[in-house]
């Protein structure tokens, strides 16, 4: 059975927009998935959907089995981390509260509104923050890190809550080259040894090759590619990035050359 | 270099029309209403050599078999502002969680929340403890019941909008990890809303040590009924030294509220 069952989502937003048109996508668990396309493909809105940020207005969505539904939001969501492009850290709190709220599906509502947690999580916290090695900065405040350094801890707190799938959506758009290979290579890492899914938007095609299983293409709401990241050749990407039937062969030339 | 012409940021370098209207309709309004109610320059110059007047009364020998008396009801009025506002802030954090547009349960315990804290601030200090004073009697109590109550008031409506303005993207990062209605406002809404708490708090306090300073004219406790009977009886002997412990007062309590701050934030 996947880990991810989408089937034929549609995602029309109340202006009008329809950012997905029927997306099917089976993930199967433990794999390293990329979703590339050009900006307003809907990479976001689909990776938002799996976890019940964006409600489709269409289809369904099933995470190992379970189906995505307001009332399961909770337990589906206890199951799955997600990391953002800005990180989304509460910036007032310590690096290990921040860690913490990933155990939150796990405690009672009184204890944490005490900001009681117990042994076992402080435990699990402290491990996320040594595989991401920040153990040195638990204790500094959130804002007080370098971007590379918040990404780190929001991959720890998506780490901390022990999920099955890790929803990565666009994790290295804010940050420099180095860090975002870094950052990329945490994510391998953490899917190939911990077996967790993990699914990640990119906008960099040589990240998508280096690091992915598995490649789908998004534009205007609609599956274009899905195949290895080998398949990536100059056809399929200029099918990818192709915008309102304009050849976009010029940039295409230059991001090949990085690629 | 040539000059040119200076032009408003606007398409055709006008004036943008409504900010226009609406700065000119409110000067015409203010002049009129000025008018209505008779401010007039002529007469505040006249009444300058009575305001000496006046202050030349307040510098007398103070009346130092009052001064303990005076240290009794200031504590008392101080006791008063502490109490109340503590109480209030109890009171004001629900409230505000349940009057913030992005924190609310429902839009209709909104509605009703804005509406009550509405209600309850609508009328001054004052007079909530005259309907306090006649219900419980005379004495701190309905003057700290008046003071918690306004207070409410305001405090909740402050840190609803201070919830309000939380930033959006910090919200998500703890919801999307499965935590429940009340832990996303423990974890995400209040430590991003506090410092807007803390500066909430500080100006609340300072507000209320100076409403709490004139409760006692109705009955209702503290150092405002002395102050009003030396008024009353030219007794300019307990008058200065009341008005200067009160401005002290008020200005430690700055003080320490301006160094806690800046702790904080």
């Amino acid at each position: 059975m996947a880990q991810i069952d989408i089937k034929n989502v549609c995602k029309r937003y109340p202006n009008g927009f329809e950012a997905l048109k029927g997306v099917s996508v089976e993930i199967a668990a433990g794999s390293f998935t990329v979703i590339l396309g050009p900006s307003g493909a809907g990479k976001s809105t689909l990776l938002r959907t799996i976890n019940g940020l964006e409600t489709p207005t269409g289809g369904t969505i099933q995470i190992s089995g379970q189906l995505v539904t307001q009332a399961t939001l909770r337990e589906v969501r206890s199951q799955v981390g997600m990391v953002f492009q800005h990180f989304n850290l509460v910036d007032r709190l310590s690096v290990m509260t921040n860690v913490l709220t990933g155990r939150l599906s796990h405690r009672s509502w009184l204890g944490s509104l005490l900001y009681l947690f117990r042994r076992e999580d402080i435990d699990l916290a402290h491990d996320a923050l040594i595989r991401v090695g920040l153990t040195d900065k638990a204790w500094n405040r959130a804002d007080k890190l370098s971007g590379g350094q918040q990404q780190r801890v929001g991959i720890a707190r998506a780490l901390a809550q022990q999920p099955r799938v890790i929803l990565a959506d666009e994790p290295v758009a804010s940050l420099d080259p180095v860090t975002s290979e870094e950052i990329m290579g945490l994510l391998r890492e953490i899917c190939t040894r911990d077996g967790i899914t993990v699914v990640v938007n990119l906008h960099q095609v040589e990240l998508a090759k280096r690091f992915a299983d598995r490649v789908i293409g998004l534009n205007d709401g609609l599956v274009v590619y899905d195949g290895p990241a080998s398949g990536l050749d100059r056809a399929t990407l200029s099918k990818i990035y192709n915008r309102n039937g304009d050849q976009v062969d010029e940039q295409l030339e230059t991001m090949l050359a990085y690629a | 270099m040539s000059s040119s012409k200076l032009c408003w940021p606007t398409p055709n370098g006008l004036p943008a029309l409504m900010p226009t209207v609406v700065l000119a309709v409110s000067i015409l309004l203010l002049v009129m209403s000025a008018s209505s109610v008779e401010l007039n320059l002529v007469r505040l110059f006249n009444a300058i050599p009575r305001m000496f007047d006046f202050a030349g009364n307040l510098f007398v020998t103070p009346d130092w078999e009052y001064l303990p008396t005076l240290g009794t009801n200031m504590l008392q009025t101080m006791e008063m502002t502490f109490l109340a506002t503590s109480i209030a802030l109890v009171i004001s954090l629900p409230l505000g969680v349940m009057a913030a547009k992005n924190a609310s349960p429902h839009p209709a315990i909104f509605h009703a929340t804005r509406n009550l804290l509405t209600m309850m601030r609508a009328l001054p200090e004052l007079v909530w403890a005259l309907v306090f004073v006649s219900a419980v009697g005379l004495g701190p109590l309905p003057g700290i019941m008046a003071l918690s109550f306004v207070t409410i008031g305001f405090m909740g409506k402050f840190f609803a909008e201070s919830i309000e303005v939380v930033d959006s993207r910090q919200v998500e990062g703890v919801v999307a990890h499965g935590a429940s209605w009340l832990q996303l406002r423990t974890f995400a809404h209040f430590p991003q809303a506090f410092p807007d708490f803390v500066g909430t708090v500080m100006y609340i306090l300072d507000h209320n040590l100076r409403a709490a300073a004139i409760l006692g004219l109705v009955g209702a406790g503290g150092i405002g009924f002395d102050l009003v009977m030396a008024m009353r009886m030219f007794d300019y002997g307990r008058l200065l030294p009341i008005a200067i412990s009160i401005y002290v007062v008020v200005t430690l309590l700055d003080r320490a509220s301006d160094k806690f701050r800046r702790r904080l934030i």
